[in-house]
């Protein structure tokens, strides 16, 4: 990918304390002067030491200091995903992580002076805090001045998805500062009203931004709230989130107990995948639609970076507490839907990229597409031209599966056209071949045994090697 | 000083002394459950994969967890 050496990232300049910017290749932060005495007492008490430490904000060298300017260069983070492509419990858990943040600084005398959720993100299997210059000196019995875009960013989306579904997680791609306040309260049944912590960090916070909106000049006064009281807001909030499930919890449905093949063709499945996918030695590899990530597992001890989406955020919890419990590092879990991809969002559309600029940059060696294809074709209604044509713009390799006329879900869903069924007479074998040629050459292709689907190995036209 | 470069809200600031009364009396009360729970041997076992609150430090702190 070619870029302009110093090119500031676009996604970096609310914050007046520094910004980031690509050297070349390499992402890496300015620090202005405005920031230097934070900055320094930051790193001289030991504080940014103990959080990288514990593996809780992401990890930096100094690259270089100057009266103008300090720059550091932070450790690379291979995939970005925001906050309205995280599941459920990935959610939760950024939201604990900015608390705990929170409290450590507290105790050390610093603040968070800012709480976005664009601040976290997701690495090595685990949240990770990335925006080093987010840490302030605390000023006693001052109240939390990121508490409401805490509730904004990730108290109020996470109770409006326990009663309205993970779809909820879209609206950040609407609201970039966060869901309004007002908002989530008008959203929330009134019987929230009857729980102290909904009522207060929720309610009551819409009513006294409403009353108070007006103050043009900043003359209220602001209230006192001792350090014990905030550690109290703190934990309360935290102790909630913890505890918070959704109210649609769909059991997870083991998916695979659903599979219209018997088990041996399940691991012929797996074998050929392994196979083919070793041959090309990935250093990173995608699988879209890889559901809780059973078959990325199969490879997951010989690709050293590997993303999983699905458009199911159950899928993408049960992944993501599989890959927890497992201690997988190499892994990461997102939701995406395939026909709606996350659009590039706030100032310029260019502060957070949109996915096919991120899997662009990204530029995964394989990518796998099973059993997606004919939901693509038969529930999306998209040509087979113009889902290579998607498959092509990230790809190097694609491995994609093509369920047949025949197979049972192909079927079902072709069924699902009546009247109109006729229209998809192009679904067969030699159409699908033909649309990915436009962009691909096939390698490979071999029916998966035991079940009327066949594999497809196509590299794409312009990639050399 | 503070260099804040969004609007923290009004109505955000001074709420959070309610907030944090209501947080307090929530902690305490569940602090006692917690005892008799704990007393009459009544722990769930954690699902959630998340640790705790609190930054556990080698050289100070480590005996108090604030809880």
């Amino acid at each position: 990918m070619t870029r302009e050496s110093n090119f500031a990232h676009q996604a970096s300049f609310r914050d007046p304390s520094g910004y980031m910017f690509y050297d070349g290749a390499i992402l890496r932060r300015a620090i202005n002067p405005i920031y230097f005495p934070q900055y320094t007492k930051l790193k001289e008490t030991g504080f940014f030491a103990t959080l990288i430490d514990k593996g809780l904000l992401i990890s930096h060298e100094e690259t270089s200091v100057s009266k103008e300017q300090i720059i550091l260069t932070p450790e690379k983070i291979p995939f970005i995903t925001n906050p309205y492509e995280w599941s459920f419990e990935q959610f939760k858990h950024a939201a604990l992580h900015t608390l705990k943040l929170q409290k450590y600084a507290l105790s050390q005398g610093f603040i968070l002076k800012d709480a976005s959720a664009y601040n976290i993100t997701f690495h090595k299997g685990r949240p990770v805090f990335i925006d080093t210059l987010s840490f302030d000196f605390y000023e006693e019995n001052t109240p939390w001045r990121a508490y409401k875009q805490f509730i904004t960013h990730f108290f109020g989306p996470l109770v409006l998805a326990k009663y309205h579904g993970t779809d909820i997680f879209k609206m950040m791609q609407t609201h970039i500062d966060g869901i309004p306040v007002k908002l989530i309260a008008s959203m929330l049944p009134k019987k929230t009203k009857l729980s102290s912590t909904l009522f207060t960090n929720i309610h009551l916070l819409a009513k006294m931004e409403s009353k108070h909106k007006e103050d043009y000049k900043a003359e209220t006064k602001i209230a006192n709230l001792s350090r014990k009281a905030q550690n109290n807001i703190l934990d309360n909030l935290f102790n909630y989130i913890k505890n918070l499930k959704l109210n649609e919890a769909t059991e997870w449905g083991d998916y695979y107990t659903k599979t219209n093949y018997e088990a041996a063709a399940f691991d012929a499945k797996k074998e050929l995948i392994k196979d083919w996918t070793t041959a090309l030695n990935p250093q990173k590899l995608i699988d879209v639609g890889g559901n809780d990530g059973t078959f990325a597992r199969t490879v997951l001890d010989k690709v050293p970076h590997v993303l999983v989406t699905d458009i199911d955020s159950n899928s993408v919890d049960h992944n993501y507490r599989q890959l927890q419990k497992n201690k997988e590092t190499n892994m990461l879990p997102f939701v995406c839907d395939v026909l709606q991809p996350a659009p590039g969002v706030g100032f310029n559309n260019t502060e957070r990229a949109s996915l096919i600029e991120r899997l662009k940059e990204y530029a995964p060696d394989v990518t796998l597409a099973l059993a997606l294809i004919h939901h693509i074709t038969l529930s999306g209604n998209v040509p087979f031209e113009k889902s290579a044509e998607f498959f092509a713009t990230f790809s190097k390799h694609l491995i994609i599966e093509f369920p047949k006329r025949d197979d049972s879900w192909a079927e079902s869903l072709l069924v699902r056209k009546r009247e109109f069924i006729n229209h998809f007479d192009f679904y067969n074998e030699t159409n699908f071949e033909a649309g990915f040629k436009q962009y691909f050459t096939l390698e490979k292709k071999e029916t998966v045994a035991g079940t009327k689907r066949v594999l497809y190995l196509f590299k794409t036209k312009g990639y050399g090697g | 000083m503070i260099f804040l470069y969004f609007d923290a809200g009004t109505g955000a600031m001074i709420v959070q002394g309610l907030v944090a009364a209501a947080a307090g009396i929530i902690l305490f009360s569940k602090g006692i459950m917690y005892k008799v729970k704990s007393f009459l041997g009544l722990m769930k076992e954690e699902e959630d994969t998340y640790d705790s609150i609190d930054v556990e430090e080698k050289d100070n702190g480590a005996n108090d967890k604030g809880k």
